[in-house]
């Protein structure tokens, strides 16, 4: 069975630590998955659902947001729901125990690599079938899938490409509001200018008058 | 390093006044600055010899540094048959380019990055007119003592050629640098102004990335394809009843198992076992088994995985299991009675074990694959060993290895080989595995536990700096140099992915490449010519690097200066690899031509171009007076001779390693060092950490400098052959073997013994010191001057005649006859 596990920094959606499985057959796909990922790494920020199920083809994006570190799980559409989010659930507290506290510091891409081994070992207890009834049973109760949402790939990675036209068509409007801004001001000044110019020359012939054919 | 350099020529510069000069040895350190005083009295090869080691020149030989006199010297015509001493005392070193001492401090190391010509030609038609081959010989990931490491969020690089920011790039301004190999104004980004060595801002030019020739990046993910994989290592290991017989599988497990924890890695390193005879047996080592569980698959036509996540464990984990396989394993076939070898299914299996993560696959092999996918047949004739006449099958026999290996390269998967064989196992068609997945090879002919215990003590050895040397993991090196310049071909083990990227699914730090440039641009423009290798790769800890090397050269419009700055040991390595070939492509006999022809078109091109005086003879520039030796070496080589026996393997094996051995390796190889040992002195020693050095003078390869009352010690790379004359004094026998007197030596003796006497102190300490260079230790034997062994040290005096080859005298008269 194809997966990926990607744990990143939902600040920069820097990587910390990732675990691919990968089928023969799967091979050319994994890559476009895995940029998919990435992308929504980069996405994710404090204001996105903390739980989400995204979907993609055949395939689905689940993600928690935990204290500032997103854990990504991609597997079939098929394989439940409640069970990949105990999963990450379970990531999450281990991960937390072991790096937490060094999470914001790290500069360096895939910093905790060696958090794979767990992620493997996790995800097999999760997905081989035989303890995953046993597992799913007792977490039925704990967890409360009904209201996560659901969205599409696409949208969400689209959404956010809208999003950021918006942005540049509103940074554009304010750059020409603020030229138009400028502009009035030159405008202004220079018909003020002229008043005071055609004013002064008034004077000036008055009083060249006045001196030179009065007296 | 240069402290030790020079301290080295001041005693060099000592020990030679004392010997010729001034017998007195007072005012030698006041005398040495005027070196005009000297020059008078010394013969031609005493002023060369003096040049290269005198402080005062600040150069070794070859260079220019500017001085008027030092060109004329590096450039004085020699007449190469009159002039018999050609040998410096001390082994040759690399030709400084002749740049600013600024340049000159900062450049890159030539143990890692050499070009031919160190004074690189304007134009095609000046470097057509020198006769001499352009090229880079490079050893990138090279064991280093230091090395800076750089973190930063961006890594700067031109915005056009994506060359790394080096200390050769130009800073216009604060802002803006200019790019030296295409140069392209670049801006300087805020992050770069600030240097985190001296903590102070705004000075760019202060930061360690242009301060060092040298430099490692911390990659970001940009660089990365896939999260970092774990270091995987896979052992296919060959079981059939002849692998048995020859008794290496004991020691390789005992060596894998003392090795285990030194084994380059982290948490999540992972190893897997494979075995294979007629059939293929995978282990389960799963954690949590008892034992481990062997897996057999017979099906070798169509081979598959029978379990996908139990045959590759994390080493950590599963640390017992392996020890216990490890313990059980030389014992499991030691009644097998298959004689059957299935490689190729093997390699396959291997291929879809690895396939999900890549990592370095070592395959050990005994004999010649006889079943399924790739088998091959016996294709040496032992009666052509000898001929004279060109040799056959040089080539594969089959591009299965070939492709397999390019599939593993697409999966990032380095195969080394192991071949431990006493018969022909076609290695030629073997190698490809290696070859094209950028792997190592090792061969051992007549490998047998018991009757070849040298071989087992290499083995073991090459076995313990393979198992803990570093590698890196999913790496490409990309070349790149100065616009007008391109490289059109590549030497070594990878694949070639795109014009000037290799992939390199390993890399190691023992194997070295070479490339060969043509000038397509006059370079008229500037002054100087650079060249930057990037190797982007994953250590075995997971993190992705990248390790830039830049060299600069100067570039010359005159073609004597082109022939003074020429690096003959670069030029005669790179010669060798375009034989290999042409030798592979054509023939061996147009190899052996062509390599001829090389000597003898320089000769014509520097009588014609350069010496204006009227002399007779065979005239070299002094630069270049070693070439003809080091060619008729060449051609003396078990690559490239004819006429003497030469197994087959060995000399395919013999090409592969010039391919991939680093420069001075390979100069030992070709043209092997010669000392006399049983005078040896503290005169001229060098000291290095307390411990003193003897430095004897290097001797001519000739059986003239050879005397019956001395013992000999050549230096041939891989092997150390003490040679003991016949009359030797038996106080050198005695201090410094152990053995009372010259009868009583063992005719297998293959080690030193340690002897508290100063003789023996003073010859250990030497060997250690010459070891200590090299990557593989060497092993040693004692040659008794009436033993069969001596065939074997006599075949390295090159310049004397053999039954099949000219002497060094005849070879220069033929060239002379061939020039005119």
């Amino acid at each position: 069975m194809t997966s990926l596990t990607i744990i990143a920094r939902v600040a920069d959606g820097l990587p910390l630590a990732a675990s691919i499985q990968e089928d023969e057959q799967s091979g050319r796909d994994l890559q476009l998955y895995q940029s998919q990922a990435k992308q929504l790494c980069r996405k994710l920020n404090a204001q996105s659902p903390d739980r989400c199920t995204l979907e993609a083809g055949d395939m689905n994006f689940h993600y928690l947001i935990a204290k500032g570190v997103c854990y990504l799980f991609l597997c079939e559409a098929s394989f439940p729901k409640k069970m990949v989010f105990a999963y990450l659930e379970d990531l999450h507290s281990e991960f937390y125990d072991q790096y937490g506290r060094r999470v914001p510091t790290v500069t360096r891409p895939y910093s905790f690599i060696e958090f794979d081994t767990y992620i493997q070992k996790t995800k097999k207890s999760y997905i081989d079938s035989r303890s995953r009834r046993n597992l799913g049973s007792i977490n039925t109760e704990l967890q409360d899938v009904q209201r996560i949402m659901v969205a599409n790939i696409e949208e969400v990675l689209q959404r956010g490409e809208s999003l950021s036209a918006l942005d540049t068509k509103a940074s554009n409007l304010s750059g020409l509001s603020k030229k138009y801004r400028s502009d009035a001001k030159y405008l202004n000044t220079r018909s003020a200018y002229a008043k005071v110019a055609a004013v002064s020359v008034f004077f000036i012939t008055l009083i060249i008058y006045v001196r030179f054919w009065w007296l | 390093a240069d402290g030790t350099n020079d301290l080295r020529y001041l005693l060099d510069l000592a020990r030679f006044r004392k010997v010729y000069l001034l017998p007195d040895g007072r005012r030698q350190n006041s005398e040495c600055s005027g070196s005009d005083s000297f020059k008078c009295v010394m013969s031609l090869s005493l002023l060369r010899s003096h040049s290269r080691t005198c402080p005062s020149c600040l150069r070794p030989w070859g260079g220019l540094s500017g001085v008027p006199e030092l060109e004329v010297e590096a450039l004085s015509p020699i007449n190469l048959l009159l002039e018999r001493s050609l040998l410096p005392p001390r082994p040759l070193e690399a030709p400084e380019p002749n740049l600013s001492p600024d340049l000159k401090k900062v450049n890159c190391s030539p143990q890692t990055f050499r070009c031919t010509l160190s004074s690189i030609p304007q134009n095609q038609a000046l470097l057509n007119k020198a006769r001499l081959p352009l090229g880079l010989l490079l050893h990138p990931f090279r064991d280093l003592q230091q090395l800076p490491v750089i973190t930063s969020n961006t890594i700067v690089r031109c915005r056009s050629c994506r060359t790394y920011i080096n200390p050769f790039v130009t800073f216009l301004d604060q802002r803006r640098w200019k790019c030296n190999l295409c140069y392209r104004v670049n801006d300087v980004p805020d992050e770069f102004m600030y240097n985190p060595v001296t903590r102070s801002y705004g000075e760019p030019h202060k930061r360690p990335e242009v301060q060092n020739a040298t430099v490692e990046f911390i990659a970001s993910s940009d660089y990365m394809l896939r999260p970092p994989q774990p270091a995987a290592y896979l052992f296919v290991l060959d079981v059939s009843h002849n692998a048995v017989e020859s008794g290496y599988l004991k020691f390789f497990c005992e060596s894998l198992m003392d090795n285990l924890d030194k084994l380059p890695g982290d948490t999540r390193t992972r190893v897997g076992f494979l075995t294979f005879d007629n059939t293929v047996h995978f282990y389960n080592l799963q954690e949590g088994l008892s034992q481990p569980q062997m897996l057999v698959v017979s099906d070798i036509d169509d081979i598959f995985i029978p379990s996908h996540d139990s045959l590759m464990v994390n080493l950590k984990e599963s640390k017992e299991l392996v020890k216990d396989l490890l313990t059980s394993l030389p014992g499991m076939f030691s009644q097998t009675k298959e004689t059957h070898s299935a490689l190729g299914p093997a390699l396959q299996a291997a291929f879809k074990l690895m396939s999900p993560t890549g990592g370095r696959v070592t395959v050990f092999q005994t004999q010649l694959p006889t079943l399924g996918a790739g088998s091959l047949k016996s294709r040496e004739d032992p009666n052509q060993r000898s001929s004279t006449k060109g040799v056959q099958h040089l080539a594969p026999a089959t591009d299965f290895y070939k492709k397999l290996a390019l599939d593993c390269s697409g999966q990032q998967i380095g195969v080394d080989l192991f071949l431990l064989s006493s018969q022909y196992a076609d290695l030629a068609s073997l190698a490809c595995i290696s070859k094209y997945s950028a792997g190592s090879i090792f061969y051992y002919p007549s490998f047998h536990y018991i009757h070849n215990p040298a071989q087992l003590e290499k083995f073991q050895k090459d076995l313990d700096r393979y198992l803990t040397r570093k590698i890196g993991f999913e790496a490409v090196m990309r070349i790149r140099c100065t616009k007008g310049l391109s490289i059109h071909t590549f030497h070594g083990n990878f694949f070639v992915r795109s014009t000037d990227l290799l992939s390199l699914a390993n890399v190691n730090p023992d194997s070295a490449f070479a490339v060969q440039m043509s000038i397509d641009d006059s370079l008229a423009d500037s002054s100087l010519a650079c060249f930057q290798a990037a190797l982007l790769y994953t250590s075995s800890k997971g993190k992705r690097r990248i390790r830039v090397h830049t060299l600069c050269l100067p570039v010359v419009n005159q073609l004597s200066d082109v022939y003074a700055g020429a690096d003959v040991q670069a030029i005669t390595c790179l010669l060798a690899d375009m034989a290999i070939d042409r030798s592979i492509t054509s023939s061996l006999t147009d190899a052996r031509d062509a390599l001829t022809n090389a000597v003898v078109d320089l000769a014509s091109a520097y009588k014609s171009n350069v010496s204006n005086l009227q002399q007779s003879g065979l005239v070299f520039p002094a630069a270049l007076c070693l070439f003809p030796i080091y060619i008729l070496a060449l051609l003396k080589q078990k690559a490239l001779r004819t006429g003497t026996s030469t197994r087959l393997d060995e000399r395919v094996f013999a090409m592969c390693e010039f391919k991939t051995q680093p420069l001075q390796q390979l100069m030992r190889m070709v043209h092997p060092d010669l000392y006399r040992l049983d005078n040896i002195s503290d005169q001229g020693a060098l000291h290095l950490n307390n411990t003193v050095i003897p430095q004897p003078h290097l001797l001519h390869l000739s059986a003239e400098t050879l005397s019956r009352d001395g013992a000999f010690l050549m230096d041939c790379g891989n092997t150390f052959y003490l040679w003991i004359g016949k009359c030797c004094h038996d106080l050198f026998i005695r201090d410094v073997l152990g053995c009372p007197n010259y009868a009583s030596i063992p005719t297998n003796m293959s080690h030193i013994p340690e002897l508290g006497t100063p003789l023996s102190k003073r010859v250990r300490a030497f060997l250690d010191w010459l070891q200590d260079n090299r990557a593989f230790s060497s092993m040693i034997h004692v040659v008794k001057d009436d033993t069969s062994a001596k065939a074997t040290f006599f075949q390295y005096l090159v310049e004397d005649q053999s039954e099949s080859a000219s002497s060094y005298h005849e070879f220069l008269q033929h060239i002379q006859a061939m020039s005119k």
